[in-house]
């Protein structure tokens, strides 16, 4: 049975792109799929160089992989998922995606004319848009998957695990680049007797007001995390102690100065905060334990304050025990 | 169970033929890229596939690799999967390897096209002396920059049960440039490959 006839109409109804060009990469055929997306002629630009015609393509690039098929004779590709288009032409769901151009898989293939011996290279064109969309929307969901992992679900701000992971790249980073590096951990004040008196609501509107309120006053490189009920901690990267006591201190009197209004009522509200600052001698729990002794301290002093770590703190606690 | 284990003259028969698939892309290579290649004779070894990731556990133990994979198929049921194997040292020469100087490249990109050119050239030549004719996957990124390649390429050795283990350093007078390359063949392909070599053999 003679097939001849087969690859005419095929190439004129193949759902792919074709392009055929010879040595000088000029255009010798274009199937109808490329010129009725890219809105061209064959007539029109038979014979012309393929970069005068896809002015947009990347001509470097492109044409050292051709040129690469046609002196070793072996096939070359392109993915989508490296580049995601060699010609920008347009696909068949611009609603649903939101990328303009057609996402594109290209294999190169040498071809050599049997009759005449001469060398040709032959673009086949794949649209891969589907793929790509279905891509970016699992890329979209992981990152919002991945944000949700991180953050408290009441107040927004780094949930805890999320926040020790931080501590210890932090840790790291300030120990090897000698970086200065503080740690705040402080507590709501008499967190407990608010919820007894305004009920659980009013302890929730408090804690994302409060947590608002400092965030406010943080940096971008600050990592403010909820370490439990009513306790919070703040990351400071590159800040001396001395930062951090007036951060603090800032933290504290703005807390004080702004009641938090619940079903029309003000509601009074102070922090107790103890601030620790690294150094290469010790680990980041210590650097916790640090901190959270100084908050100890700062509380038993009669809260709404600051205390800084100091060795002394731990024979003062003894006492307390003893 | 069928054997699929080599005869001593099969294995010889085509260490020949990859020795000489090799000089005929070192000698396409060169001319490509403008530069001396010298093409060490590469060390075959039929391997069972399971063994592999450890061997190369034990030579890119805490190197950061980069592994690509293109797989191929060609007349009377011969397939198979290329795997190259890049320490990332040799990554950022390969653009200028490869004549790209726009910055818009990325580093997966280079890969594949390096490894594609690497592959399917050797390939070619090797399809060639079997009297056969290969056609080629898109080659795939399987880990970039990674310590945990072993694990991947344990997930890829999987499918297959004996693998032909060629090791090709390529040498480059202006680059210092290396990779390993391995060839797997599931065991259905071992037997036609075997077949194939037992033809040539009865030629001469």
């Amino acid at each position: 049975m003679n097939i001849d006839w087969l690859s005419g109409p095929l190439l004129q109804q193949l759902n792919s792109g074709v392009i055929l060009l010879n040595k000088q990469l000029q255009i010798i055929y274009i199937n109808p799929y490329i010129c009725r997306r890219a809105d061209i002629q064959l007539e029109t630009v038979q014979g012309k160089d393929i970069f005068s015609v896809f002015t947009d393509a990347p001509q470097a690039w492109l044409s050292r992989k051709l040129n690469s098929v046609l002196s070793l004779q072996s096939p070359a590709f392109s993915s989508w998922e490296q580049r995601q288009y060699l010609f920008k032409l347009p696909h068949l769901r611009p609603v649903s995606s939101a990328n303009q151009y057609m996402a594109q898989n290209c294999n190169m293939l040498p071809l050599t004319d049997p009759a005449t011996g001469e060398q040709y290279v032959c673009l086949l064109i794949e649209d891969a848009t589907d793929a790509y969309v279905y891509q970016s929307q699992l890329q979209q969901s992981n990152l919002q998957l991945q944000q949700v992992n991180r953050l408290d679900g009441l107040t927004g701000v780094l949930n805890r695990n999320y926040w020790q992971q931080q501590l210890e790249v932090e840790v790291q980073r300030a120990g090897r680049y000698q970086h200065p590096l503080s740690l705040l951990f402080f507590d709501l004040d008499k967190f407990k007797r608010l919820n007894d008196d305004y009920g659980h609501q009013a302890g929730d509107v408090v804690l994302i007001e409060v947590a608002r309120l400092i965030g406010s006053l943080l940096r971008e490189t600050d990592l403010f995390g909820r370490y439990g009920g009513e306790e919070f901690a703040i990351i400071l990267p590159d800040t001396p102690l001395e930062g951090a006591i007036e951060v603090a201190k800032r933290i504290c009197r703005r807390v004080a100065e702004s009641p938090v209004v619940f079903q029309q009522q003000r509601l009074m509200t102070s922090v107790s905060v103890g601030v620790s600052q690294f150094n290469t001698a010790i680990t980041a729990d210590e650097l916790i334990q640090q901190a959270d002794l100084a908050l100890y301290q700062a509380k038993r002093n009669g809260r709404n304050q600051v205390v800084t770590y100091h060795p002394g703190l731990i024979d003062s606690l003894k006492k307390v025990k003893s | 169970m069928t054997d699929l284990s080599f005869t001593e003259e099969q294995r010889d028969c085509l260490q020949e033929l990859i020795n000489v698939a090799m000089g005929l892309a070192s000698d396409k290579l060169a001319r490509f890229l403008n530069t001396f290649v010298h093409l060490q004779v590469p060390a075959i070894g039929l391997v069972n596939a399971a063994e592999i990731p450890e061997q190369f556990r034990g030579q890119y133990q805490g190197l950061h690799s980069s592994m690509i994979s293109l797989g191929f198929f060609g007349d009377g049921g011969l397939r198979g999967e290329t795997i190259l194997l890049y320490q990332l040292e040799n990554a950022g020469k390969i653009a200028a390897l490869l004549g790209y100087d726009d910055d818009a490249t990325s580093e997966a990109e280079m890969l594949t096209d390096i490894s594609s050119i690497l592959t399917t050239t050797f390939l070619n030549g090797l399809a060639e002396q079997l009297d056969n004719s290969f056609s080629y996957a898109a080659p795939r990124v399987i880990s970039s920059r990674d310590n945990d390649f072993i694990s991947k390429l344990e997930q890829t050795a999987f499918h297959w049960q004996l693998a032909l283990k060629v090791d090709i350093r390529y040498e480059l007078t202006d680059y210092s440039f290396d990779c390993n390359m391995i060839l797997l063949i599931p065991g259905e392909a071992v037997l036609k490959l075997k077949t194939i070599l037992d033809n040539v053999l009865a030629d001469f």
